[in-house]
């Protein structure tokens, strides 16, 4: 089975580089056969462009993704692992994902949204959140995510390689925002 | 003479100088700004919604389709349908300008590269040309070059993004049929006049394409960008945040495999800019004589300012006194151009007429109280203002929002105290107009507009003609920087063209060496361009270091709020003369297309830091004032 291992992010944001550092130390471990573990920290766009190179026959099966996300109902360095419901927002909200995507924004929510509309998502989709507490500049985890490391990285790793762990996730909907375009007063 | 507003004359030989006997030169009422649109008060405004129930305040926030954070706030009269206010707010603060300070500037490549997310490489270079400037080092011809091409390269990728991906939509199918249903219906009738290039036989068929998600056009401008990048890493190891861009050059490896590999990317611009251009033209020419109201949509004076772009090897030497020499020999020439006409190509004039002012803005004056005044003059010994960017401090205050006081985290910068617009188009203009650019198989300037002869690709070789246009619309800005991928991708041709031929002669030094002093005071300022056009960087080094940096970028013109006279912004002047035309006689059915077609068409890029440096020199929070109960 292929499968691609990412994190996303941007470096040295605390926190929020967490895809970022994940990635980092397994990419030193030694990936099974099929096992490919990437940095995904780029215009979404591309990534679906590098998805789409992939050889028809050998396309991935599942993509693990691990990034910061803020939902501030969980603990910080709160992990959270799920397969992805492939729940998509509306068109124009799609629309406004693929602006932030050209204009420079990396997130997880853009890159997984994006892909599954230009269909260059496998049906597998696993994601791990971390709960970030600390969102400035800067190379340094928070305690509560630095912590927590070792387990996102293991958590990271057996979605990548365990399916039958992967079998037994629950799954979840991305936590995406919706923004107004007008109001009138 | 290119100033009317400022006190600075010039004399026989060209000099200039104050006006003499001015106590004060740069008060407001010493120099005042001409005649022209003026916003209403803000109590005229409160009175109107309050006394009239088809005056409503009509706000947009987010404007989507934008880089970054803008929110827009209109009073519209939906009887008369014609907006009687608009306020342009950016709504995050950029901090760059406060971040650098202290630092070696060899940093200021790297950390001001990502003020933009799509421009990272025009910051990165900017950066270096000030950096040059100050330290008095010059990159040799092969550097120029290689520099050159890269940024045109990032503008491949601006374009088309901006064109299909933002813009476009506006002028869609989807968009167009619900809200101007009789439109819609002449354009499924209208032929396309230049079917054999773009393939549309009529409108419609353009405005299906057009679609956002699915339509061809739209899914063609995501491929096109991919190519650009493709080109660009060739040269710049990464985009959008290049790793080989140095004072001096650039540290690329360039050979005959690189520059093969290059052009199989560029050649693809041939055909693709043809298409462009001549989409842009059909589109245009239809909605013109389909109702020549749209020819009001985001239109304003034609108060244009470029810094140009694109060095000749030959004559780039990284000076501040030769800057008029060097800048004149540039591809896209600079210049500034006031109610249509060109006023001056000059790079020193257009410094020396630039201010930054605050009134409307979350910063701090920092002139009065005694506030030393660090550059009366520039290197050259012109006056400046206590408000040029080289005097300038950035103070930010983050604050409540009032329309009568501050409203925005963007300054105003005027040229001449007018509210000057940047795009590409700007340059396509000046270049277009002011017969200086470099001898060309493939472009002539004609002094009323620019004719590019596009090589063949799949599609023969064919001759576009850019017109400097008689409105200045959203309109003409779309269809400027469709004919700006043709100018570009020529330029890029011509840069390759002349790696090329120094490769053939061994030519491949990119970069001269350089050393920052450690000792004494420097100034320097990058004068370059983003795909939007106009960008400075103005540096000044102390000791070796950073004392300030200030970065005017496009949309700092553009997205700029009423200043202190009264004289609306770009975006708020073409968002005041722009009619309501949808077809809906109910006022909130309205979709504010046309306000958002003329904020659309300046390519608004307001991605910028959303971070604060604290004195403890950690970026430590958010700022976000937002457009949220503007009404209140």
């Amino acid at each position: 089975m292929r499968v691609l291992a990412g994190g996303i992010g941007y470096p040295d944001l605390c926190d929020y580089s967490i895809g970022i550092e994940v990635q980092e130390k397994l990419s030193e471990r030694e990936a099974p056969p099929g096992v490919v573990v990437e940095d995904l920290s780029y215009n979404p766009i591309a990534i679906i462009q590098r998805l789409n190179d992939e050889a028809p026959d050998s396309l991935f099966e599942r993509v693990v993704v691990v990034s910061a996300v803020k939902r501030g109902d969980r603990p910080s360095g709160a992990v959270s692992c799920y397969r992805w419901d492939g729940g998509m927002p509306s068109d124009e909200e799609v629309q406004r994902a693929v602006t932030d995507a050209v204009t420079g924004i990396i997130a997880m929510d853009n890159t997984l949204v994006i892909a599954r509309y230009f269909k260059a998502l496998p049906e597998e989709v696993v994601v791990v959140e971390v709960e970030p507490e600390t969102h400035e500049f800067g190379a340094a985890l928070s305690a509560e995510v630095s912590t927590a490391f070792p387990n996102i990285c293991d958590t990271v790793w057996r979605c990548a390689t365990d399916d039958a762990f992967v079998g037994q996730l629950p799954s979840g909907a991305l936590a995406l925002t919706v923004v107004p375009l007008i109001r009138f007063g | 003479m290119c100033f009317k507003n400022l006190p600075v004359e010039f004399d026989s030989a060209g000099k200039p100088f104050l006006r003499a006997g001015v106590g004060d030169p740069y008060a407001t009422a010493t120099a005042t700004a001409p005649e022209g649109p003026r916003q209403l008060t803000a109590d005229k405004i409160e009175d109107l919604l309050k006394r009239n129930g088809h005056i409503k305040s009509m706000d947009f926030d987010p404007v989507t389709r934008v880089a970054g954070a803008l929110a827009f706030h209109t009073v519209a009269d939906f009887d008369k349908r014609k907006i009687l206010e608009a306020r342009s707010v950016a709504t995050l603060f950029r901090g760059y300008e406060v971040i650098m300070v202290g630092r070696d500037p060899r940093d200021a490549i790297f950390i001001t590269s990502r003020a933009c997310g799509v421009c990272g490489g025009v910051h990165s270079t900017c950066s270096a040309l000030a950096t040059e400037m100050a330290i008095g080092c010059c990159p040799p011809p092969q550097g120029v070059l290689v520099r050159n091409l890269a940024l045109a390269l990032e503008f491949l990728y601006d374009h088309p993004l901006h064109l299909h991906l933002l813009a476009g939509p506006d002028y869609s199918q989807v968009i167009v049929e619900p809200t101007n249903p009789s439109l819609y219906e002449r354009a499924k009738t209208s032929e396309a006049r230049h079917t054999g290039i773009h393939g549309y036989r009529t409108i419609a068929e353009l405005m299906t394409d057009l679609n956002p998600l699915t339509g061809k056009l739209y899914v063609e401008a995501l491929h096109m960008t991919r190519v650009a990048r493709e080109a660009y890493v060739l040269i710049c190891g990464k985009y959008p945040h290049p790793q080989t861009i140095v004072p001096g050059g650039m540290s690329s490896t360039i050979n005959l495999t690189v520059m093969n590999e290059m052009f199989v990317r560029l050649g693809q611009f041939f055909d693709y800019s043809k298409k462009l251009a001549l989409i842009w033209d059909d589109l245009t020419e239809f909605f013109y004589e389909a109702n020549p109201e749209y020819k009001k949509v985001g239109a304003r004076r034609a108060n244009l300012i470029d810094t140009g772009i694109f060095d000749h090897p030959d004559a780039y030497d990284a000076t501040y006194e030769s800057a008029d020499d060097w800048g004149n020999r540039r591809w896209a020439t600079p210049g500034a151009i006031v109610d249509g006409k060109l006023v001056t190509t000059d790079l020193k004039k257009i410094n020396m007429g630039l201010e930054e002012f605050v009134e409307h803005s979350y910063y701090e004056e920092w002139t009065g109280d005694g506030q030393k005044m660090h550059f009366p003059t520039d290197p050259s010994g012109n006056p400046l203002s206590p408000y040029h960017p080289w005097n300038k401090v950035t103070r930010p205050r983050p604050q409540g929002q009032n329309w009568k006081e501050k409203y925005t985290w963007d300054t105003t910068p005027r040229w001449d105290r007018q509210g000057m617009e940047a795009g590409c188009y700007a340059r396509l203009w000046n270049t277009a107009v002011a017969r200086k650019m470099p001898e060309s198989p493939f472009m002539e300037s004609t002094g009323h507009s620019l004719k590019m002869r596009v090589p063949a690709g799949a599609l023969p070789e064919t001759d576009l003609e850019w017109h400097v246009p008689d409105v200045w619309n959203a309109f003409e800005r779309n269809r400027g920087r469709a004919y700006c991928m043709a100018f570009t991708t020529l330029i890029a041709f011509e840069q390759w063209r002349a790696i090329m031929e120094r490769l053939k002669d061994g030519d491949t030094k990119t970069a001269t060496k350089f050393e920052i002093p450690k000792r004494g005071t420097q100034q320097g300022v990058g004068f370059w361009g983003a795909g939007r056009g106009y960008l400075t960087h103005h540096l000044t080094l102390d000791r070796g270091a950073v004392a300030n940096y200030q970065i005017v970028t496009p949309s700092t013109w553009n997205a700029s709020p009423t200043d202190r006279w009264g004289q609306p912004g770009p975006y708020e002047e073409a968002v005041m003369n722009t009619p309501l035309l949808e077809e809906t006689g109910d006022a909130t059915k309205f979709r504010g297309l046309d306000v958002l077609r003329a904020i659309r068409s300046f390519d608004p890029c307001m991605p910028c830091t959303t971070h604060i440096q604290s004195e403890g020199g950690l970026i430590t929070r958010e700022v976000n004032t937002c457009a949220c109960g503007l009404d209140e």
